[in-house]
């Protein structure tokens, strides 16, 4: 009976083994975009709307949105999101500075108060939003399965 | 899938924990550059986020999210500097004038604009006889006549991409009535061809890059104003002659000395330019040599050196140079009477 058992559970082993492999599909990732939209109410005050774009102008303000959820049954550790900023889009924060930034292309990382950037004349200063070319979230602990969540961060079309 | 956590951002996040590693040399600029005007019309916005997480055996899985693309839209948008550092001086009854401008495509689309001229305007002294709008084809910021190309609306209306810019010339005749220090306004303005009017206007379909046209803040509507200023200047003589005669007298006999005195008085907010006094010794008297002066400084005679005066053997003549209005110059010069 116990050699059953070991035989069975070493068999399990066996089946969950090559589990690393599919994990990839353990994670579910969304983006969306959204533009802030100036609507003129009947009342004749102004609302700002957010919609879902497929065309913009430049200095129209975009909004971000990630989603991500662990459809799998096993929690994922180092756990990160990384978006990288469309070329025409400048970064213009998130609501609650939780990100890393990077403004060198993903080489340096930091919090953006912490970083530099270095001008093509080789002039070097403080690192500003539009400097930005991505953002990134780091998870300090394991993303277990089925949790899920949402990412924001807000853009200006250059 | 059933009850799952959700996973704040405030407490699930420790973006600061990451080590900067950067060092200042191996910073490079990873932005390429975007235009003045903006991202340039028809670019394609293309959004995907990335999820990694450890696969439980040492390595890493990436997972790439739904791509959202967004086109950028062309922004009609136009400005019209005057390029003249200040009035243009200019002489009643000059013609071909000219004016400079610097109209720029500020939108980001390549975009053609209309050009028109107002010399009519109100609030200045004069208005001047509008002649031509030249574009300046070879690019050197100044008039070159029969080299740049005169401009006929809806013909050539200068194509501009996207932070072009192209120097115009307004060409103006001066009235001859026009007077001292009187000052004429003529306004350049550009219009874009595809459509102008209240910022946030649409032309669904006509942007460059195959979207909508979108006016931009400046209307793709824009002008700006040049001034000529009229600058005459004029000049009177006054003449006087002081005699001393060889008795110690004041009596016009032969051998009397005769001083003259020649006052030049400019007037005008002009400038006269090479002005020259000259004078014929009279009848009847003998010029002493080198007796020029001008400001009580003596000249020679002599019409070869670097000095003002000179004496051809029947008159004076003193060269003064550029001399704007409202200035003195006093000459003097001796003759005796045979």
């Amino acid at each position: 009976m116990k050699f059953n058992i070991l035989r069975k559970f070493s068999l399990i082993l066996a089946l969950v083994s090559p589990a690393p492999l599919l994990a990839a599909n353990e994670v579910a990732l969304s983006s969306d975009v959204f533009v802030e939209r100036n609507v003129q109410k009947p009342d004749g005050k102004t609302a700002v709307v957010l919609e879902q774009p497929t065309r913009v102008i430049p200095g129209d303000k975009l909004v971000f949105v990630v989603k991500y959820k662990n459809v799998g049954d096993t929690p994922a550790t180092d756990f990160s999101v990384t978006n990288p900023l469309p070329k025409a889009v400048a970064f213009n924060g998130t609501s609650d500075g939780t990100e890393i930034v990077s403004v060198d292309g993903g080489k340096s990382w930091g919090p953006l108060s912490d970083l530099k950037f270095t001008r093509e004349n080789g002039e070097v200063r403080p690192a500003l939003m539009s400097d930005v070319t991505h953002v990134k979230w780091t998870f300090n602990q394991s993303l277990s399965a089925g949790s899920e969540g949402k990412l924001v961060f807000r853009g200006t079309v250059r | 899938m059933t009850s799952g956590l959700i996973h704040r951002a405030k407490t699930g996040f420790a973006g600061g924990k990451i080590l900067c590693l950067a060092s200042a040399t191996a910073l490079l600029a990873a932005i390429s550059p975007v235009q003045a005007a903006g991202t340039i019309a028809g670019t394609d916005i293309v959004n995907v986020a990335q999820a990694s997480y450890d696969d439980g055996g040492g390595g890493t899985i990436t997972v790439d999210s739904n791509p959202v693309t967004i086109t950028v839209d062309e922004l009609l948008d136009v400005t019209v500097v005057s390029s003249d550092t200040g009035d243009v001086p200019v002489s009643p009854g000059a013609t071909s004038q000219v004016l400079t401008y610097q109209v720029t495509n500020t939108g980001n689309g390549t975009e053609a604009f209309t050009l028109s001229a107002d010399t009519a305007r109100t609030g200045d002294d004069f208005d001047t006889v509008f002649e031509q709008i030249v574009l300046d084809t070879n690019d050197n910021g100044v008039y070159d006549p029969g080299v740049d190309t005169i401009y006929t609306p809806g013909t050539n209306d200068p194509s501009l991409a996207a932070d072009e810019s192209v120097t115009v010339f307004v060409l103006s005749e001066i009235p001859a009535a026009a007077n001292d220090a009187e000052r004429a306004e003529v306004e350049l303005s550009a219009v874009a061809l595809t459509g102008s009017g209240t910022p946030g206007t649409t032309f669904t379909g006509q942007g460059d890059g195959g979207g909508d046209a979108v006016v931009g803040s400046t209307g793709a509507d824009a002008g700006d104003s040049g001034f000529f200023v009229v600058q005459v200047a004029d000049v009177a003589l006054v003449k006087s002659a002081t005699i001393v005669d060889p008795f110690g007298g004041t009596e016009a006999v032969p051998g009397a000395t005769i001083t003259y005195q020649l006052v030049a008085t400019t007037s005008g907010t002009g400038t006269l330019n090479n002005l020259t006094i000259a004078d014929d010794i009279p009848n009847d008297t003998t010029y002493v040599t080198e007796s020029i002066t001008l400001e009580g400084g003596a000249l020679t005679d002599s019409d070869a050196d670097a000095d003002e005066g000179s004496f051809d053997g029947s008159q004076i003549a003193v060269a003064l140079g550029n001399i704007a209005g409202g200035q003195t110059r006093t000459i003097t010069f001796q003759v005796t009477i045979d």
